[in-house]
């Protein structure tokens, strides 16, 4: 196969939902040999796009062509055979089954002398093996990829679909879980792999990687194309005129207030081979930053202050009472809560109801006696949905279908209801678009009006820099330093949080 | 145009409801006496010791857990029953009514305490609810058997009868005492905050945990509640056959689980309904009484009642797919 002769093109692409058009004749052309980044805030029809290539959905009209050839893609197994590999933002590997295995899942060579059942195990690492060496990855094959961290599990993900020698690969989100220096390792894998003449689909809700990564910009919105532009005019005001109509970003609003009163006092902290000597103060109304790689500790200290995970020694003083975080349930009745990384998994309950999520950490509030109803929860309910800006169709349905940026708020709401008085934030804006960054931003910083305190843990450093008070850096369980955002410039807080 | 898409909502809802009807209506017209307000009331009293106890596990497997060891509770709860009145009447010189009184009182907490114990294995030492209690049906099986060395004891006075086989307004009493708990169930289940805990816990135990939710004593206590209403229907048992014996009730709790999933309620947690339970109870108990009117044999009737369960759960995922 030559380099650069791939071509994938769409005609006339078409794909309804019960009371939405998610596609409307989306035609579009993607050259081989180059990085294109699909754009589009939650809804756009970006992610339909990428499941009908994937073989997920089916499209209702048109045509999808690869080299001028049409193809029909009705099973993932069918785009993987026409050769459209993805790798999605959630992980997939099997955490038992060593790299390898992953890697050659469901088609393990087996020993010619077995009758085809005894699997030939020196052949599966070697072959897994010389597809990693051909991307510079180093990981041993024999490792479980439960033992992974994320950066790497990504990388033998991209392993696995480049094991089949596709003409697209498509990519959902994929520096969402990684920090700086793994997204630019990331970023070098993709390269390589386009110079070898690969169609390279690249969809983020980041639009400063773009400039570091993308050949062209493609961006939908309301399900249809609105155009395809070269990285030479995709400036961000460009861009996001595109994505939103009008332009909608907003600056950094002058909030410098001084903070006196301490509200939270945290001494060496310590939970061995996690974090240690984690000494820091946390005042009235303060949105108190941390920054970090992945990995640095930041998540599990947060944890350990909520009291969801132990802590070996140190101590905590709430109004300079000492305080030991043994549980959430002790932690939430003192007023301090958590909205966890992981908002799918750990945050909400997906399959009951908005209004059951939103009551859940709040129902002995709510209740009276014991008893609550329907319309009492209700009640609370539509308050927190006109507070904090909500969109919500039907609060019986569940949580689930809701975007992820209402997904995040229904979190907050969750915990709003509890009247909390310090609200730990572990990568609030993770996997949302910027209109709801923006609202979550205005969110934190309406709670720091009302002096309730903020923690937020996030990798996007310019979130931390637009937002936070003060900012300290984590680096390999310790904190490193502190420093103050309207004092310092974003290359700076890079350069302590790299070097 | 709406109302017709109120009434597919209606009818996608209520599917379950709908085929008992026409079961019923079917029933009618092919079973003799089927529809006779003495038979119907039969099958209700037939279905209401199973289920007192398969209201329990609808909690139970809302919370993401599972009892196998009711059946065995029941014989054992009968037993002990027995066994404790026979003792204070005979041989303490109790009075019967505070002999009885005794009986099921200490039953009642025995049965609570067995269901702690499954919690306290589940939730300390991450023992599955599923293998405590499989250990539990034969366990509690055997010190049925201990109790009464392998005969029926009868120590029960003739009035004694009246809790498991007696009329109160020409209703039987177990039947009312079903009503009453499908009544106490469902407002527990939808209508307090700890209700809503427990089908927070079986959507997502972590993310419940993280809510501040107390996961482990949620999940003991719908153990406990749903061991303690085993222990009664034993007792309602031994007052129905009166005499406590180990050999009875084998076998029930797979009738359980299987109404409880018929009337939706999701083996994976989270997803259930109190009124589906029932609904799904008296589904079974009129498949089997029309059967028996019918004069089916009771081979055909095991494979009916097989092809039922396969049936109900293949509805609700098309339903589940298609909503």
């Amino acid at each position: 196969m030559k380099p650069s002769t791939h071509i994938l093109e769409t005609v006339s692409l078409r794909k309804e939902y019960p009371g939405t058009v998610a596609l409307c004749d989306v035609s579009l052309k993607f050259n081989g040999g180059k990085i294109h980044a699909l754009l589009g805030k939650n809804g756009a029809g970006k992610s339909t796009l990428v499941k009908i290539f994937a073989g997920a959905v089916q499209q209702d009209a048109g045509r999808i062509l690869l080299n001028g050839i049409p193809i029909d893609l009705r099973s993932p197994r069918d785009a993987l055979r026409q050769g459209i590999a993805a790798v999605h933002q959630e992980l997939s590997l099997v955490p038992a089954l060593s790299v390898a295995e992953n890697i050659l899942l469901g088609r393990l060579p087996k020993r010619k002398r077995g009758g085809g059942l005894i699997i030939d195990w020196d052949e599966t690492f070697a072959r897994a093996q010389n597809i990693l060496d051909t991307l510079g990855v180093t990981i041993d094959v024999r490792t479980r990829a439960g033992e992974l961290g994320v950066a790497q599990q990504q990388s033998v993900e991209i392993a696995k679909a480049m094991s089949y020698d596709p003409a697209v690969l498509m990519l959902d989100e994929p520096t969402s879980a990684l920090a700086h220096h793994e997204a630019e390792r990331l970023f070098d894998l993709l390269r390589t792999l386009a110079g070898r003449g690969v169609i390279m689909l690249y969809i983020t809700h980041r639009l400063e990687e773009i400039h570091k990564i993308a050949d062209t910009v493609t961006v939908l919105r309301n399900g249809e194309l609105i155009g395809t532009i070269g990285i030479g005019e995709a400036t961000p005001a460009t861009i996001v005129q595109m994505m939103f109509g009008e332009a909608v970003q907003k600056t950094r609003p002058p909030n410098v207030r001084a903070h006196r009163d301490p509200i939270m006092e945290v001494r060496s902290l310590t939970r061995t081979n996690t974090f240690e000597e984690i000494t820091f103060t946390l005042h009235k109304g303060e949105i108190l930053g941390i920054a970090g790689l992945l990995g640095s500790g930041r998540t599990e200290l947060l944890r350990s202050l909520f009291g969801a995970d132990p802590h070996d020694s140190g101590d905590l003083l709430l109004d300079g009472a000492v305080v030991s975080p043994s549980s959430p349930v002790q932690m939430k009745s003192l007023g301090i809560v958590l909205s966890p990384e992981n908002r799918k998994e750990q945050g909400l309950i997906q399959m009951l109801s908005t209004r059951a999520n939103v009551c859940l950490a709040s129902l002995s509030r709510i209740s009276r006696g014991g008893f609550t109803t329907r319309a009492r929860e209700r009640a609370v309910v539509d308050r927190n949905i006109r507070e904090i800006d909500i969109t919500v169709p039907d609060t019986e349905a569940a949580v689930s279908t809701l975007s992820g940026g209402n997904q995040q708020k229904v979190v907050v709401a969750k915990w709003l209801n509890t009247k909390p008085r310090i609200m730990l934030l572990d990568e609030p804006t993770r996997g949302i678009d910027i209109q709801a960054k923006q609202q979550m931003f205005q969110l934190i910083r309406d709670l720091s009006d009302r002096g309730i305190s903020c923690i937020v843990v996030s990798s996007e450093l310019e979130e931390l820099m637009d937002i936070c008070h003060r900012i300290l850096i984590m680096k390999m369980g310790r904190i490193a330093g502190e420093m103050l955002p309207h004092h310092s410039t974003l290359k700076e807080l890079f350069a302590l949080c790299m070097q | 145009m709406h109302a017709i898409v109120q009434s597919r909502i209606f009818l996608r809802s209520a599917v379950l409801e709908i085929i008992l009807v026409v079961l019923c209506v079917a029933l009618g017209v092919t079973a003799p006496g089927f529809l006779s307000t003495d038979n119907l009331l039969n099958v209700l009293r037939n279905v209401s010791m199973q289920g007192v106890i398969a209201l329990g596990m609808t909690m139970v497997i809302i919370a993401g857990e599972i009892d196998l060891s009711v059946g065995s509770m029941v014989a054992f709860g009968g037993c002990l029953t027995a066994f404790v009145t026979g003792w204070l009447s005979t041989g303490v010189g109790f009075p019967m009514p505070v002999a009885i009184g005794t009986a099921i009182t200490l039953t009642l907490v025995t049965g609570f305490l067995v269901g702690c114990f499954t919690g306290l294995m589940r939730t300390r030492y991450q023992v599955p609810s599923f293998i405590t209690t499989l250990a539990l049906l034969t366990g509690l099986f055997g010190a049925a058997e201990l109790i009464t060395n392998g005969f029926p004891l009868t120590p029960f006075p003739e009035w004694y009868n009246f809790i498991g086989g007696g009329y109160l307004l020409g209703i039987p009493f177990p039947a009312l005492i079903f009503l009453l708990a499908f009544a106490a169930v469902q407002v527990l289940m939808n209508s307090t905050s700890f209700g809503r805990s427990v089908y927070a816990v079986g959507g997502n135990a972590e993310a419940a945990r993280l809510s501040g939710i107390d996961v482990n004593t949620v999940k003991t206590l719908v153990l406990a509640i749903t061991a303690a209403l085993a222990a009664f229907s034993g007792v309602m048992q031994s007052s129905e056959i009166m005499s406590g014996t180990a050999n009875t009730a084998r076998g029930w709790e797979l009738d359980i689980i299987a109404a409880v999933i018929i009337g939706g309620t999701s083996l994976m947690g989270g997803i259930g309904r109190v009124w589906g339970t029932m609904i799904g109870v008296i589904f079974l108990g009129v498949i089997m009484n029309g059967m028996t009117l019918l004069n089916v044999s009771e081979y055909w009737q095991h494979v009916v009642r097989g092809g039922l369960i396969l049936t109900a759960v293949l509805i609700n995922r098309l339903q589940a797919k298609s909503s």
